[in-house]
């Protein structure tokens, strides 16, 4: 109301009010790691006009994104990585038998999406100095840019080119983008409470007492992360980007339906889009993209999924998962199939998909969900023993709920949802594409319904990828 | 902005009426009989009232009840005489029952499996032993016709205090507007039940921003909890006495229906040496190899009453016997 009716005509008073507001709803968790935000603000901000300054003087201009990346990457390490390298450092000596008494690991708490607006802020600096984008000289919508609440915890992460420009400029109110941004909204929240977190429980249940269970249990349990997974970050995305909407403002698309790529590197388009842009603008292309001899763009694949892997947290099991996307990548890389899937989806002009699609579908969805044993174990040889587990213990039993519900409802949640997401595959922006209001209606209601009939009060609601 | 607006509350008041509409077809919230305090001061259901108990988001459990003519839910009316033999089981939601339906409670099973004697199920949700022992003296004329009372005791939550005080606050509050619209807003009782509007009444309350309690460490001397326990039970068994100084005990007729497990042991051995009698169905429960609580709750499914009901029936056969001999 605020934002658009008594700030209308300034649009410096509607930044300032984003910035309040981007500021409360973080200080809300914990308002001492403000200063991280603010300290990061200002640090690109200055080298972002330092940059520009010594464009032409390549040596200084590359000192001053070095600081920009020293200042940012040192803060994730510090705050992200501090402890994983002292503990990893530790076990490398002792494994050559050099027993090293810890007393350097700290006690640290991660700010919350400390990667995600990290990685924003650096990107303005990469874009100057790669002369993509001409600095801004208004602070105020800077410090918006880089707080801009709806995104700020959890992506997506944007470049400056898209969304610093669209924070300089008046915003006007649309209504159609403002249905959108509800449409969006509802359908997040519709993907995070009802798919998410109903799965949740059982995932943690089979995740956390995998020894007793067999190979059938274990399969279905990391299946069903691969949809709690998708259905918490996915949903958290299309919240951003709705609530951004009712602010006039477009955020870029993260998610395009991955469940149905039919190879890995399509589901890379599909999946987590922001940080895969970001990954092939400021590290693989500078690296020499596919431009260089086959080995080293090898190399450069390499190196972009173990970062990505351990861009998601201080664990040697993501660093293993971004091996598994490494080796699952290359062969369709080498096989030059890597942007055949680009600019289409399954069953882009028929109504059914193929017999072919169907298989590559299942075959990159098992894929993906097989590494993702490596994403949801505590440490490494659990994800090893879980393996174990399904190989040495492959029979079937029935699984009983941990609350005691019945598993039908879940199968056919499960079902209902990839019908539905398939049929909408063609636009990920509007989920609810109906010709006539009153089917849109019953679809609003029996959506809003379903969050009621799976609601549970005992289920931890915290978004997955929030501790990233 | 203001068609944005407008259409955007018409949406929401027209989505919400077909949820409404949806929960009462598909009878998803639940019903709770109303409740009042008559003039002895106990408090039950108004008779007469009959309908459905829903448990769980997806209607997990449904079963019918029915209020009779003494404010309890039950598939009899209660007329104690001298000539026939009666048994009354006091207790919480346990003996109320919403969970099955009211033609095949733990009472109805025990008349079963006994063949000659009514049993009256006097139960209410939230009853303590003082309400217990209150409604046995309130209606002194009734229990002195019964020949049998079973009073279930939950350790844990029925011993807290020495004195019966109605809860007229209670009473109302629940006759209150909010939660007569409560009441009526079918989407609003079912997502009280489901405890969707937790969140909301929190916020409302202001507790939302309450720091949670024992965020700080304090230099208070800890207690073990071997002590904390003993504590405990001097506590409920002072007011097991004060109770029964009150209102008398009649040991003959008296038993308690409990689960050793969840009691104390003091407790037990308090009751021992003093003659009280009581039914533990701990190993009835403990041997069966079916569940004996609802799945998605913890009150005993049918197959629970049914091993209950047993131990109850058991126990009755074998005390006239030895009675006989």
């Amino acid at each position: 109301m605020l934002y658009w009716f008594v700030f209308k005509k300034n649009l410096k008073f509607q930044n300032l009010l984003v910035i309040v507001a981007s500021y409360v709803f973080y200080g809300w968790w914990d308002w001492r790691f403000l200063f991280l935000i603010a300290f990061s603000t200002f640090l690109d901000f200055y080298v972002g006009q330092k940059i520009y300054k010594y464009l032409d003087d390549k040596k200084k201009a590359k000192y001053w994104l070095w600081l920009s990346v020293a200042c940012n990457v040192g803060l994730l390490g510090f705050f992200k990585y501090y402890n994983f390298f002292v503990d990893s450092f530790i076990d490398m000596f002792s494994a050559f038998g050099y027993e090293i008494k810890s007393t350097w690991t700290l006690r640290i708490i991660l700010p919350v999406g400390i990667s995600f607006y990290t990685f924003q802020t650096m990107s303005y600096s990469f874009d100057i100095y790669y002369k993509k984008l001409k600095p801004t000289d208004n602070f105020i919508s800077f410090a918006a840019f880089v707080a801009f609440f709806p995104q700020l915890v959890a992506g997506p992460i944007e470049r400056a080119s898209n969304l610093l420009n669209q924070i300089n400029n008046k915003r006007v109110f649309k209504y159609e983008q403002a249905v959108s941004g509800l449409k969006l909204i509802l359908w997040g929240f519709f993907k995070k409470l009802v798919i998410a977190d109903s799965l949740a429980p059982i995932v943690d249940d089979i995740f956390a007492n995998y020894s007793n269970y067999p190979a059938s249990t274990l399969i279905l349990g990391v299946c069903l992360f691969s949809f709690q997974v998708y259905g918490d970050f996915s949903g958290y995305t299309d919240i951003a980007i709705g609530t951004a909407k009712l602010f006039g403002i477009e955020l870029m698309s993260n998610f395009k339906f991955p469940n149905f790529s039919r190879n890995i590197a399509e589901y890379w388009q599909r999946w987590h889009i922001s940080l895969s842009t970001w990954f092939r603008h400021y590290l693989y292309i500078p690296m020499g993209g596919s431009r260089v001899s086959k080995l080293k763009s090898v190399r450069n694949i390499v190196v972009i999924f173990l970062v990505s892997g351990l861009w998601h947290g201080a664990n040697w099991t993501f660093v293993i998962w971004g091996a598994i996307h490494a080796l699952l990548y290359i062969p369709v890389f080498l096989m030059g199939r890597n942007r055949l899937y680009a600019d289409n989806v399954i069953a882009q002009n028929t109504w059914l998909p193929n017999p072919k699609e169907i298989i590559q579908v299942i075959i990159t969805f098992l894929l993906v969900t097989f590494s993702r044993i490596f994403f949801r174990s505590p440490s490494i040889s659990d994800a090893f023993d879980y393996i174990n587990q399904i190989i040495n213990n492959f029979t079937y039993e029935s699984y009983v709920h941990p609350m005691g519900y019945r598993m039908l409802d879940f199968y056919i949640l499960i079902a209902m949802f990839t019908v539905y997401e398939y049929l909408i595959r063609k636009d990920e922006r509007n989920p609810f594409k109906f010709k006539y209001p009153l089917v849109r209606l019953l679809i609003y209601a029996l959506v809003i319904l379903s969050m009621l009939l799976f609601y549970d009060d005992g289920v931890n609601r915290s978004f997955i990828y929030f501790q990233f | 902005m203001k068609k944005f607006i407008i259409k955007s509350g018409i949406y929401i008041v027209l989505i919400l009426l077909i949820i409404e509409i949806i929960v009462r077809v598909f009878h998803l919230y639940t019903e709770d009989p109303p409740r009042f305090i008559d003039e002895y001061g106990v408090e039950k259901r108004v008779p007469g009232n009959t309908g459905y108990t829903v448990f769980g988001n997806r209607n997990q459990s449904y079963s019918r009840f029915s209020i009779n003519e003494s404010g309890f839910n039950s598939h009899r009316e209660f007329n104690p005489t001298n000539d026939k033999c009666e048994i009354a089981i006091i207790g919480d939601s346990f003996i109320e029952g919403f969970h099955q339906d009211f033609d095949d409670s733990t009472g109805k099973k025990l008349e079963d499996k006994l063949g000659n004697c009514e049993v009256y199920e006097y139960g209410y949700s939230g009853y303590d032993l003082a309400n217990q022992m209150h409604l046995i003296h309130a209606y002194k004329e009734q229990f002195d016709l019964i020949d049998e009372v079973v009073i279930y005791l939950n350790y844990d939550s029925d011993l807290d205090r020495g004195v019966y005080e109605p809860n007229y606050d209670r009473i109302k509050m629940l006759k209150s507007t909010p939660f007569k619209i409560r009441d009526n807003i079918k989407i609003l009782a079912y997502g009280s039940k489901i405890g969707i509007l937790e969140p909301l009444k929190r916020l409302v309350s202001g507790k939302a921003f309450e720091e949670p309690e024992n965020g700080y460490q304090t230099n208070e001397i800890e207690t073990t909890d071997d002590e904390k326990e003993k504590a405990l039970d001097i506590q409920k068994l002072s007011n097991f006495k004060s109770l029964v100084k009150l209102y008398g005990f009649n040991k003959s007729k008296t038993s308690f229906l409990l689960d050793s497990r969840k009691t104390s042991k003091r407790f037990l051995e308090y009751c021992r040496n003093n003659g009280i009698n009581y039914i533990d169905f701990a190993d009835n429960l403990k041997k069966s190899k079916k569940a004996t609580t609802l799945i998605y709750d913890w009150h005993w499914n049918n197959h629970g009453r049914d091993i209950i009901a047993s131990t109850i029936a058991d126990y009755m056969k074998a005390k006239k016997e030895k009675v006989s001999k």
